[in-house]
This record gives C-alpha cells, sequence and structure tokens, in this order.
C-alpha cells in the first residue's frame, strides 16, 4: 500500500511542478493545489496503515470506544498525528487557494492577461 | 542588604529619564522649573547612590556584594539586581555628577530656546539612565540592554539638528557602529554563559568577579572567543581605531552632548566594560597581545591627528579618542606582572582625570563657539573678548598638556610607569609603546601651547588662513539664535565647565584629599598618589620623558608645522561599507531576485535536490530498497492510485479548462477515498467538504476569467518535465523510505495516551475525548488550530477587501478628477 501512495505522491508532485513553472496563472493556481494533495498524502504515508485486506473500513481509526490504557498496543490503532496535521494543512490549504483564486480575478481584470512573461514585463516597466 | 536596595537603585537608574520626560508636562515657557526638574533627575541619581555607597560601603574586589535579585526575566538569566562597586559606583557618580552639569550647560547653551529644551531634557535623561544603567547593572545582559539604550539615546542625541542630511547621516554611522559592538558584546556574553555551565553558569558580574579565575578555564576556546567578542563591543563603542570615526562624526551633535558623551559616557562605556573584564579576563594571554597595540595605535593616531585640525569641537574629539587609546593601553598593560603584582595602578583616577579636563574642553568650546567661533584660527586674542571662558578652557588645557599641578600630571605619570615596569614582560617592545606615548604628550602639549598663544592673543598662535570661507560650518548649532542673552542664567554656558576643572587641581595640588575620595573606589592603589613635587624629587625615566616631551611639544606647538586642517581618511571607512551594503547589495539583490515566479520555484527545487544528493551520499541508508508489503494485493487502495495518477498525468494535456477541472476534482475526491483507506474518517469527512467547495470555486472563478490558452506552452516543456520528474522521484522515494523505516509513532502514542484519560505523566489528567485526532487538534496542538483560525480568517479577510460589495473603489485618475472637481465648484 504505501508503495501505492509513494507512486501517487511522486506522479502528484512532478505535475504539479511542471504546472507551477508554466506561464500561465490558472496553471499555477491548479499546480499549487496539486501540491496541497501530493504534501498531505505524503504526510499520511507516514501512519503506517495497519490496511486490512477485507474491506473493513475505519476499525483502526484514532476512534477510541474505551479508554487507550498500557495494555492496548499501538499498532491497533494507526499513527493519529500526521491525521491531525493533515487536518488543519487542508483547511490552511483552501484558504492559500481561495486568496490565490481572488488574486487572480482581479489580475485578469486590472492587468488583462494571465500570463505571466508579460506580467513581469509590465512590473519591470513600472518599477 | 536588602531588596529595598535594588529598588532604590532601580530608582536611581530610572530618575534621569523619569524627571526628563516629566519636564514634557511642564509649559514650554516654563523653562527655569523644567530645568531644575530636569536637574533633579541626575542629582537624585548621585545623592542615591552616593548614600548606598556610603550605607554599604564599596565592597572588595574578590568578594563584590550586589544587591538582592528581583526576578524580571530569569528564563533568559536577565533579573533586576546591581552592583555598585568601586568601578561601577565611580562611574555612575561620574555620569550623575557631569549629568547634573551638562543639564546646567544646556539651559545657558540653549539660551531662551524652548522647542530645544522642550525636546532635549527627555533625551538627556533618557541617555543618562542608559548610562546609568550599563555601570550598575549586575546581570550581563542587563549591561548589555542598557549598552543598546546607549546606541539608541546616543542616535537621536547626535542627530540633534533632524533637518540637517549630513547630522542624521553622522547619527546613523555612530548608531551602526556602536551598535554592531553591542551586538558582538551580546555575542560575547551569551557564548561566555554557555561555556562556564550554561544555565547554571556565570551570568552575574558579581558572580564572574567572586568566581575569578577558579570557575573560568581561560584555555577554553569559546572563552577565548567570548573575550573577544567583548573586546569588539567595547573597541567600537570606546572608538578604538579603526572605529573610532563615528566620534569626530559625532561632533555634529549640539555642544553638550558632545560634553556628556565623550568625556564620560558614550565612550567610556567601553573603558567601563574593559575595566569589568580585566579582573576575569586578564588572565589570557589575549588580553594584553590584544589591547596593548589596538590602545597604542589609537593613543597616537588620534592625537596626531588632533594637531592637524582646526575646530575646537575636532581636536577635543581626536584627543578624546587618543586618550580613549591611552586607557585601553593601560588595562592592557595591567595584565603584564611586575614584581609579582599587576602592573596596574590607580585606573579609576586616570578615567576621572580624563573626565575632569575633557568636559569642561567641550564645554568652553562650545561657549566660544556661541559667542565668537569653534575655529581656532579665528580665536586670537579671545582672552579679551570673554576672559572667563578662555581662562576655564585654559586651566583644562593645562591639564591636557598634563601639566604639573593637575591630577593629569601624575596619571600621566602612571602610565608611563606602567610602560617601564612592563620591560620585564614584553622585552624591548616596551621603548616602541614609551615612544608612542611620548608622541601622543608632544601633540597634547603643542595643542595647548597652541590654545595658549592664540587665546592670549600672543605671537606664534594660529593666524586665520588667507583663504577663509571654507570653515563657515565651524558656527554653532545655537550661534543663529538671534541675540545673546544677558543676566545670570547666560553664564552656565562655561562656569559648569569652570566646577569641574577645579576638581583636576585638587587632585594636582592636594593629592592627600584626591585620594581620599577614589582610593575607597580604586581596586589598584596599593601606595597613596604621590604629590607632583614627589616625582622631581625622585627623577626616574618617565619624569625625563614627560619633561621632553614638554619641551619638545612647546617646540612644535610655536613652530609653523602641521598648522593645516586635515581630512581623516578613516572617515571613509563608513561611506564606503555603506555604498558596499546598499548599492552592492541591491545589485546582488536584483540579480537574484528576477520577480518570476518560475525562477524561484527553480531555486528552491534545485537546492532541495542538491540537498537530497548531499544527504544520499552521506547516508548510504537512503538508497537501500525498503523491506515494502506486497503492493499490489489489496484491490481498492490500487484503483485509487490509479485514479489519482490518471488524472494528475491528464491535468497539463486536456486544454478545455471546464474538464481540467473536473479532473481536478475527481483527483481529490480519489484523495478522500485514500484517506477512507488509511483509517482517517476525519480527514475525510473534510476533505470531502473543502473538495466540492473547491471545485465550485474554481467554475466560479474559471467563468470571470478569459480563456486564453498557454500561447507557448512548447517552450521549455522539456526542463519542466525533467525538472518535475526528478523532484516527484525524488519527493516519492522519500515518501517511501520515511514511511517504511520502522520508527514507532512515540509521539501518536503518546496522544493516543493521554487522549481520554491521562497517566501518572499528568497527573491521572487526560484530554476527556475519544477521538485522538480532535483532541490532539483542539487540546494538545490548540495554539496551532488557533494559526490556523487565523489564517483562514486573514484569507477570508484578504478575499473579502479585494472585492468591495458596494462601489467600486475610484482609480487614480477618476479619484484627481473629483478632487479637481471639488475645487472646481
Amino acid at each position: 500500500m504505501t508503495i501505492i501512495l509513494s507512486i501517487c505522491v511522486a506522479v502528484t508532485f512532478a505535475v504539479s511542478i511542471y504546472l507551477m513553472t508554466g506561464r500561465e496563472l490558472k496553471s499555477i493556481a491548479m499546480g499549487v493545489f496539486l501540491l496541497g494533495h501530493a504534501a498531505n498524502l505524503s504526510i499520511i504515508a507516514m501512519s503506517r496503515t495497519p490496511v486490512r485486506h477485507e474491506p473493513q473500513l475505519l476499525k483502526g481509526a484514532p476512534i477510541l470506544t474505551e479508554a487507550f490504557d498500557a495494555a492496548r498496543p499501538m499498532s491497533s490503532i494507526v499513527d493519529p498525528l500526521p491525521q491531525a496535521l493533515i487536518l488543519t494543512a487542508i483547511v490552511i490549504g483552501f484558504a492559500v487557494m481561495a486568496f490565490l483564486l481572488s488574486l487572480l480575478v482581479l489580475t485578469s481584470r486590472k492587468a488583462g492577461t494571465l500570463n505571466v512573461e508579460q506580467l513581469a514585463a509590465e512590473a519591470m516597466q513600472g518599477a | 542588604m536588602t531588596t529595598s536596595e535594588t529598588i532604590w537603585l532601580l530608582l536611581c537608574i530610572l530618575a534621569p529619564a523619569a524627571l526628563g520626560c516629566a519636564t514634557l508636562w511642564l509649559p514650554k515657557r516654563a523653562i527655569a522649573a523644567r530645568t531644575l526638574i530636569a536637574l533633579l533627575g541626575p542629582v537624585a541619581s548621585f545623592v542615591i547612590l552616593a548614600q548606598h555607597l556610603a550605607a554599604h560601603g564599596v565592597s572588595a574586589p574578590e568578594a563584590p556584594a550586589a544587591t538582592p535579585v528581583i526576578e524580571w526575566i530569569p528564563v533568559l538569566h536577565l533579573n533586576l539586581s546591581f552592583l555598585a562597586d568601586g568601578l561601577g559606583g565611580f562611574f555612575g557618580l561620574l555620569v550623575s555628577g557631569i549629568g547634573a552639569l551638562i543639564v546646567l550647560y544646556a539651559r545657558g547653551y540653549f539660551g531662551r530656546d524652548e522647542a530645544a529644551l522642550f525636546r532635549f531634557f527627555p533625551t538627556l535623561g533618557f541617555f543618562t539612565t542608559a548610562m546609568m544603567g550599563i555601570v550598575l547593572a549586575d546581570y550581563m545582559l542587563l549591561t548589555v540592554l542598557f549598552w543598546e539604550l546607549t546606541s539608541i539615546s546616543s542616535f537621536l542625541l547626535i542627530g540633534w539638528d533632524r533637518d540637517d542630511r549630513h547630522a542624521v547621516k553622522l547619527a546613523m554611522q555612530a548608531f551602526f557602529t556602536t551598535g554592531l559592538g553591542g551586538m558582538f558584546l551580546m555575542g560575547g556574553v551569551l557564548m561566555f554563559g554557555y561555556a562556564t555551565g550554561g544555565d547554571g553558569g556565570l551570568w552575574r558580574w558579581s558572580e564572574v568577579l567572586s568566581a575569578g579565575a577558579g570557575r573560568i578555564d581561560v584555555s577554553d576556546p569559546l572563552i577565548v572567543w567570548s573575550f573577544i567578542l567583548m573586546l569588539f563591543g567595547a573597541a567600537t563603542k570606546s572608538a578604538q581605531w579603526p572605529f573610532h570615526y563615528w566620534l569626530p562624526g559625532a561632533m555634529a551633535a549640539p555642544t553638550p552632548v558632545s560634553a556628556f558623551l565623550h568625556s564620560a559616557t558614550m565612550v567610556k562605556a567601553g573603558v567601563f566594560l574593559t575595566g569589568r573584564m580585566f579582573p576575569v579576563f586578564a588572565a589570557l594571554e589575549w588580553w594584553s597581545d590584544l589591547i596593548i597595540p589596538l590602545g597604542a595605535i589609537t593613543m597616537v593616531a588620534g592625537a596626531t591627528i588632533a594637531l592637524n585640525q582646526h575646530d575646537l569641537k575636532r581636536i577635543f574629539a581626536y584627543t578624546t579618542v587618543s586618550q580613549l587609546g591611552l586607557l585601553m593601553c593601560m588595562y592592557g598593560l595591567g595584565s603584564l606582572e611586575y614584581h609579582g603584582h599587576a602592573n596596574i595602578e590607580w585606573d579609576i583616577t586616570q578615567i576621572a582625570n580624563h573626565a575632569f579636563y575633557k568636559a569642561p574642553l567641550f564645554i568652553i568650546a562650545g561657549a566660544l563657539g556661541h559667542y565668537i567661533s569653534r575655529d581656532i584660527t579665528q580665536l586670537g586674542g579671545a582672552i579679551r573678548k570673554r576672559p572667563a571662558m578662555v581662562i576655564t578652557m585654559l586651566l583644562a588645557g593645562y591639564a591636557l598638556a598634563a601639566g604639573p599641578g593637575t591630577i593629569s600630571f601624575q596619571a600621566k605619570e602612571f602610565f608611563l610607569y606602567a610602560i617601564y615596569h612592563a620591560q620585564e614582560s614584553i622585552g624591548p617592545w616596551w621603548m616602541l609603546l614609551m615612544a608612542m606615548a611620548a608622541v601622543t604628550a608632544v601633540c597634547n602639549v603643542a595643542i595647548f601651547v597652541r590654545l595658549l598663544t592664540t587665546l592670549m592673543g600672543w605671537p606664534g598662535g594660529m593666524k586665520p588662513a588667507a583663504a577663509h570661507g571654507a570653515h563657515d560650518e565651524h558656527d554653532d548649532h545655537a550661534h543663529g539664535h538671534g541675540e545673546h542673552e544677558h543676566g545670570p542664567w547666560a553664564h552656565l554656558i562655561w562656569i559648569p565647565g569652570l566646577a569641574l576643572v577645579l576638581l583636576q587641581y585638587v587632585g594636582g595640588l592636594a593629592p592627600g584629599l584626591w585620594g581620599q575620595w577614589f582610593a575607597p573606589l580604586e581596586s589598584h592603589a596599593a601606595e597613596a598618589i604621590p604629590t607632583a613635587l614627589h616625582a622631581f624629587m625622585h627623577p626616574t625615566l618617565p619624569l625625563y620623558v614627560s619633561l621632553a616631551c614638554m619641551a619638545i611639544g612647546a617646540a612644535v606647538g610655536l613652530s609653523p608645522l602641521m598648522r593645516g586642517a586635515i581630512v581623516d581618511m578613516h572617515d571613509r571607512i563608513y561611506p564606503a561599507m555603506y555604498w558596499l551594503a546598499v548599492t552592492g547589495g541591491g545589485r546582488a539583490f536584483r540579480t537574484v531576485q528576477t520577480g518570476r515566479f518560475r525562477h524561484y520555484i527553480i531555486f528552491v527545487l534545485l537546492a532541495f535536490l542538491g540537498a537530497y544528493v548531499a544527504s544520499m551520499a552521506l547516508d548510504p541508508e537512503m538508497l537501500r530498497w525498503p523491506a515494502v508489503e506486497s503492493a499490489f494485493e489489496f484491490i481498492p487502495g490500487v484503483l485509487l492510485g490509479v485514479i489519482i495518477c490518471a488524472t494528475a498525468i491528464l491535468m497539463p494535456i486536456v486544454q478545455s479548462r471546464v474538464v481540467r477541472v473536473i479532473i481536478l476534482g475527481s483527483c481529490g475526491f480519489s484523495v478522500v477515498g485514500m484517506y477512507l483507506l488509511y483509517q482517517a474518517p476525519d480527514l475525510a469527512l473534510t476533505q470531502l467538504m473543502f473538495e466540492i467547495i473547491s471545485v465550485i470555486l474554481f467554475v466560479l472563478v474559471l467563468r470571470l476569467l478569459p480563456d486564453t490558452k498557454e500561447t507557448d506552452r512548447a517552450s521549455g516543456r522539456w526542463w519542466r518535465f525533467t525538472l518535475g520528474t526528478l523532484t516527484g522521484v525524488a519527493i516519492g522515494w522519500l515518501t517511501l523510505v520515511a514511511a517504511q523505516s520502522g520508527a514507532e509513532p512515540k509521539l501518536g502514542e503518546w496522544f493516543a495516551r493521554h487522549s481520554y484519560t491521562g497517566t501518572e505523566a499528568t497527573d491521572g489528567r487526560g484530554g476527556g475525548g475519544r477521538n485522538i485526532v480532535n483532541v490532539i487538534l483542539v487540546d494538545f496542538r490548540g495554539f496551532d488550530t488557533l494559526g490556523e483560525i487565523t489564517v483562514l480568517s486573514i484569507a477570508a479577510l484578504g478575499v473579502f477587501s479585494l472585492f468591495p460589495r458596494r462601489k467600486p473603489m475610484p482609480t487614480q485618475l477618476e479619484f484627481e478628477e473629483q478632487i479637481a472637481g471639488g475645487a472646481a465648484r
């Protein structure tokens, strides 16, 4: 399972870099969005899930039905820490995305173009 | 001693600033009242400190008695405790005493200039407080703190003339130079505390002094470096070569500031620090090796440049540099042993000696500039116009020349003896040092002889240069304020100088009395101060040298040699550095900062790949294929993985923007599925919600954007592909290796065990929640979540402010038209 996830991380990361180095701001925005997925997948891979081979979803989710005392082994649940980190990351990623998209709209209105090269040239002229 | 002593000394430190600021509440016209209140500050400091010293005595240097600690920031080893030992107590009295005289002088100097006095008293009080703090603080970091405050307040004082760009530049020069030294000092103090044991280390001067050499391992390179850093701080503050350029530059300040900063306070802070460090670091070989050459070069450089100046304030500024070099050199020589004891005597007298003649010289220079001129060539026969001022200046000048009858003479003898005695340790180098001291003395005598002949109007004095006109800037600041003041207040412009210079003659003519005052403060006063006569009764080499210096100095002063005004080449150091930082830095900045997003990404990724390759080379373990479980058994995982990869790959290929958004959405929903497989229901729910909003948002936004194709898609396609693939593979591999590293989730386990019920480690208290992820978010990492909410709110505010709902903001042009229309109507 980890190996599948690693491949997913590699592919999404590569594509997002490809998009972000492009010249259209729209592509760059999508690249940033995809990068968020890639990073989150990379973190969730660290929780070393005890994936059941039968479809028993949420069997080892970090939700307690009884006290998690010393008697219970850690391997009975997945590591909760990556999940907490990703939850924060999802929310912040969305906030950044929304701000980026509104900047996109504003840029296109003010400058009339979303081409990075043209924008940079204009900025240089302005400076 | 009780805690109340700490509070008293804190009051003693804060009084000048507090009362200086209090003058702001008095009416601007009440000059006399404001002067009195401002005067009360340093006087209160003086009285409190004197009372403290009288009540508790001056502690022995080996067992310094600091006042009890009042905790302020114990974690940073920064608490309130004060040490009024001989050195600190003496400096405290000196600073507050001269500070009081300067308040009076400022009243005479600024005359009836209400606005200037309104601004001056609080600033001066602030500076006095900072200075008192340096000399009385027991915690080393407290000294550093006040040290920085003197940099800031002296910046305000030097750049007093806010409209004069030149003065502001010189104030910046002083600020940056001394501020840089302050940073080095802080580094030195931190390093010292760390080297002596970190949290349990030595953070107080009193501990450092009483621990002595026992706890301080002078062979430890950390100790050596902390000493060098601290010395750098002292050298910049005390204007040691080649950092002395800021001191003459600081003459842009009004004369009360120059008189205060350059006689007793700012520049003496470095000497004070050296004196503080002396008992601790003198055992280092570096001590004498570094400080003696530094001080000696400064001494000669300052004296020779001083001889070639015309502006009185510049002359005295360079003699100050010279004297500071001498004081440093004295401490440097002090570490050399002479017949088994330290080669230093009456060091506090040396420091007091300089303050007692240099402050009057500046005071009278300002007074003469006020009434006549500050250019020595314009002052021929000034005694006929202002006899009292000229006599005061000549009395102080005689002390500058170290003439017999002043304490300066004995001080000079002590210094020459120290050089003479150093021959035991440094061999023939003592002759070079003696020659350097002689050159300095010759210059000082020559300056006095010139002052004497010029001011008295005798033949041989300085004559106005033929092509005069280049020196108009020498007129003093206060000069432009109209007619001179009359009445008793006007005499304040010279009386403080006379009061100080008389102390010189007390020391010179009645050394017994001087000894009574200063011996309790001195830690190196084995023998009583001899009278000047004593030296003549028992002539030795140092006396011959002084006499020869006086003869040669008089000859040089009368001769037509070296009468021009030269530009100190060190004045170029700071402008050159400034140019390098601003212009050179600007060029480097423009080279790196292209303003193009892709270039930044490439920089970041190349740095990442470089670090990646380097770590692979360092740790070959990272290259080994980890033991992974069978990859493709679990069909849902494989399917989701295939969808994620396929949608990602399709993204750059598809052209239609709507299809692109749909693809992005399906990628996101597959990630939701992946979270479910990884037993993360919270993540799946959150991601699902945000994915839906994101897709809607994308569709809405894309509708607002022009549907342009990427015009030059083909360009740079291959390097983008290569860079993306390399980074992707690197991150993927990193993920695989990290996930399979076999590290136990220790932190995760701790969170799991404490999320509902606690253990003994937490006194049985737990988070009280069954959903561990939620407990982590709102409890264990609550601040993290607070930050997250803040980011979300800021983003929401940002979006909201970008799109005004009601009325579009007028563009600049429309706005100007509106204004113009309004004006027309």
